[in-house]
């Protein structure tokens, strides 16, 4: 059951994500994109990560879209539906982007991911055995873990994570982002 | 919910990015580069939690980078579409092979 629901969702987010790059109306697209987060917040549901589904719906489909959409309605009026969407190097691109297909899945395929369905099994056959006691600790870890956000706050701040330091960085990336985004599309006063 | 083997995680993420580098190199309008940009990185993201939740032996480190990418997409759309509004009233067009002023 919850196998069929991931595949089913998989299939969204793969269909949406084509609309997105291949509709014609940018609205369309827009709300294609929407769709897209939506089922990848899905998956971060699946995977245990509540958390960051819910950030996920929040920020992609509460803001990035909203703002995508202002954008588009900003920079519309020139645009008609007769024109081309794409530009003149489709082929290329469609060559350069199933190339890189083809390059992920020869590597996903020969990876050592691919050996078992669990990651236990593939972790067993890629430790050397000639530690037994190691054997014995990652036999008995737990598989899933619970992932709160209390866990997850303290794993941004703890100091000796490293992260603190990236954490305010982020802050003032935002706030500068901010402040560059009313210059840049702020009308010119001359 | 362990029936499922990571590498159909990495498949999906990596079809995700195949389809958006698509987007960013044919599509004509700057908007839709920048969506292109997003599904992206939400295929990385994709990985980045997969790889967690089977590999992570309880680390938070792969959680904490989704953050940080949330929050430079984010940062980085609204900065991308000032730039692109900006462009449009320079050029009355939001097409990326329209703007070519730094072109030799």
């Amino acid at each position: 059951m919850t196998q069929t629901i991931f595949y089913l969702v998989a299939g969204v987010i793969v269909a949406s994500a084509v609309l997105v790059v291949t509709l014609r109306n940018l609205f369309h697209c827009a709300l294609a994109l929407a769709l897209t987060m939506f089922g990848i917040s899905g998956i971060y549901l699946y995977l245990g990560w509540e958390f960051l589904a819910a950030v996920q719906v929040l920020i992609y489909v509460g803001a990035v879209t909203v703002l995508i959409i202002f954008g588009i309605m900003l920079t519309r009026k020139v645009m008609d539906d007769n024109a081309r969407v794409m530009n003149n190097q489709v082929l290329i691109s469609l060559i350069a982007a199933l190339a890189i297909l083809f390059l992920f899945f020869e590597v996903i395929c020969r990876s050592p991911f691919q050996m078992g369905d669990h990651p236990s099994a593939v972790m067993m056959a890629s430790i050397p055995t000639n530690g037994s006691d190691q054997l014995v600790a990652m036999n008995s870890a737990p598989q899933f873990y619970a992932n709160d956000v209390a866990a997850l706050g303290a794993a941004l701040l703890k100091p000796q994570n490293g992260f603190a330091f990236a954490f305010e960085f982020v802050s003032i990336l935002l706030l500068s982002a901010l402040v560059g985004a009313v210059v840049v599309a702020r009308k010119d006063p001359s | 919910m362990n029936q499922i083997p990571v590498v159909h995680f990495l498949y999906l993420s990596a079809l995700l990015f195949g389809i958006g580098l698509f987007g960013v190199l044919a599509r004509k309008n700057a908007i839709s580069v920048l969506m292109g940009i997003e599904l992206m990185l939400n295929a990385v993201n994709i990985n980045f939690l997969a790889f967690a939740k089977f590999w992570g032996q309880g680390s938070l480190t792969g959680p904490v980078f989704v953050v940080f990418i949330i929050t430079i997409a984010a940062a980085e759309a609204a900065v991308a579409l000032a730039i692109v509004i900006s462009i449009y009233r320079q050029l009355k067009s939001a097409n990326v092979d329209e703007a070519h002023y730094l072109k030799g």
